[in-house]
């Protein structure tokens, strides 16, 4: 038997992607109360209900069972596409394969509880950007060379970095990411799936650049806007990187 | 109380140990009661390079397993008053050091001492973890080549996060750049990082720049400390990187491509 097959006979290939996803986090087993919130959040921002997909964390109900087809039926209804079901126990997981729901095991305490600081997520009604719906009210900075081998975060917050972030280095952020220096490592923002966004360098040199799960290699970037002042968003699904200024 | 030095640089064979012996045999001609510790255990090379290899009797590890004391152990240099040597154990490895008792060995060195220089053994693993961990300050190796900058940047966010001084709170490490093996000609054509480059991307204060020099490749092979060899080049350049390390001002040489003369270009004279 070869694993190597004919190209031409190949109907699909599996590949690993991270792509952004949206948990809705329960804090109520009770459907009507869900449908009532889904309904405010609709008349918010309509435009996140496109049959956005959406995971549904149950860990932090404490009920063995769940009225999970009806929660999902009031997802629909709001145009929100049920995919998967995250913690709960033994019945709750049954009931997910049952819907056709995948089901993934909850996330250990450390990062659920980052989770919980992400702002909430908020979807532009065209394409400006507004920087004041994508920055959450607390920021981190860091004053100083992010240097190879360290990794600097900021899972609830905007990052700001003050000095260069040098290569093999890695900045993370829920939100933008700021460097007023040279960017020659990897900056990944939006990193629990804001795509709103966006990474801003003194000097771009960067490894990956990434907002929101959708990366550009530095192999991928242009090379006129190496070396400048630059910034990154995520615009028309694509990631666009711009001069600054 | 002794100042203590970490001879550092991540990456291997960019000039390490010759640094080490170099500087101290600078400090200690200047004046200043040294010790320069061999931390390359299973490795050893600073015996070697101060060309005291045939007088090794015991080592650090034995100081450290308590099987010699540390006035048996430590060598006394031949060529300059106040300097001293203490090898590195080249039968055992790396988990032979112990934290205590590297510090009980630095304990007791900072009495007698004014300059304890730690030679690190290349990598980020034990050895070098422990020779950095107690330093005051870092002299951090960089040759002109991406592979060593980025090295040398682990090295020097390693320093400014798992050293006594970073765990305590305490003045961070001071750190030093020292550039190596320096080809102002391969710089100028373009093969090299130029001085610049690597300044910007490490970002902290250049100690020394010693320019690659035949000179130091036989004082290695002889055992003489390169800071000896006043006539040459690199012998200058080390004896400045340690006027900088006492604090004087000295301006930089060796950076710039020499001009050769005309008759020197005619006979195909050659640098020394």
């Amino acid at each position: 038997m070869s694993l190597n097959a004919n190209s031409a006979d190949v109907a699909f290939t599996f590949k690993g992607g991270m792509l952004p996803m949206t948990v809705m986090e329960l804090t109520s087993a009770d459907p009507e109360r869900i449908r009532r919130q889904l309904a405010g959040k609709l008349s918010q921002s309509p435009a996140f209900f496109q049959h956005t997909p959406v995971v549904l964390s149950v860990e932090k109900l404490d009920e063995p069972h769940l009225a999970l087809e009806r929660i999902c039926a009031v997802c629909r209804d709001h145009k929100l596409l049920p995919v998967a079901v995250r913690g709960g126990a033994e019945p709750i997981r049954q009931s997910a394969w049952a819907l056709g729901l995948g089901w993934f095991a909850p996330v250990e305490e450390g990062r659920a509880r980052a989770l919980e600081t992400v702002a909430p997520l908020n979807e532009p009604e065209d394409d400006d950007i507004k920087p004041a719906t994508a920055v959450s009210v607390t920021t981190r900075l860091y004053r100083g060379t992010v240097r190879s081998g360290q990794q600097l975060s900021a899972a609830g917050s905007d990052l700001i970095v003050i000095g260069a972030v040098n290569a093999g280095a890695e900045v993370l952020a829920a939100g933008s990411i700021h460097v007023y220096g040279a960017l020659r490592g990897r900056a990944l923002a939006g990193i629990h799936g804001n795509t709103q966004a966006g990474i801003y360098c003194r000097e771009l040199e960067a490894e990956l650049l990434s907002v929101a799960g959708n990366y550009k290699r530095l192999e991928d970037i242009d090379s006129q806007l190496l070396g400048r002042s630059a910034e990154v968003h995520f615009i028309k699904e694509q990631l666009e990187i711009k001069p600054l200024g | 109380m002794a100042k203590i030095i970490v001879v550092t640089s991540g990456k291997g064979g960019v000039g390490k140990t010759t640094s080490a012996a170099a500087i101290s045999t600078g400090l200690a001609l200047r004046g200043k009661k040294t010790v320069v510790i061999d931390f390359d255990v299973g490795l050893r090379n600073l015996d070697l390079i101060m060309g005291c290899e045939r007088r090794v009797v015991y080592d650090l590890v034995n100081v450290i397993q308590g099987e010699a004391g540390l006035n048996q152990a430590r060598i006394r240099d031949k060529r300059v008053e106040n300097l001293f040597i203490l090898p590195a154990s080249q039968t055992r490895d790396k988990d032979a050091l112990t934290q205590e008792g590297v510090e009980k060995i630095l304990e007791q060195l900072k009495g007698d001492f004014d300059y304890i220089l730690c030679d690190s053994p290349a990598g980020i693993e034990r050895g070098a973890q422990l020779a950095m961990y107690y330093a005051d300050e870092a002299i951090v190796v960089t040759n002109p080549e991406v592979s060593s900058v980025r090295d040398s940047d682990r090295i020097l966010g390693r320093l400014g996060s798992k050293t006594q001084r970073a765990e305590q709170g305490l003045d961070p490490v001071k750190e030093h750049l020292l550039i190596t093996r320096y080809k102002p000609a391969r710089v100028t054509s373009g093969d090299m990082l130029t001085l610049d480059d690597i300044r910007e991307i490490l970002a902290i204060d250049l100690l020394g720049l010693i320019p690659e020099s035949e000179a130091v490749l036989r004082a290695s092979n002889q055992g003489v400390p390169v800071t000896h060899d006043a006539s040459s080049d690199a012998g200058q350049a080390y004896t400045d990187t340690v006027s900088r390390l006492l604090g004087e001002e000295m301006p930089l040489r060796f950076h710039e491509m020499q001009r050769k003369s005309l008759l020197s270009r005619m006979f195909g004279g050659s640098r020394r």
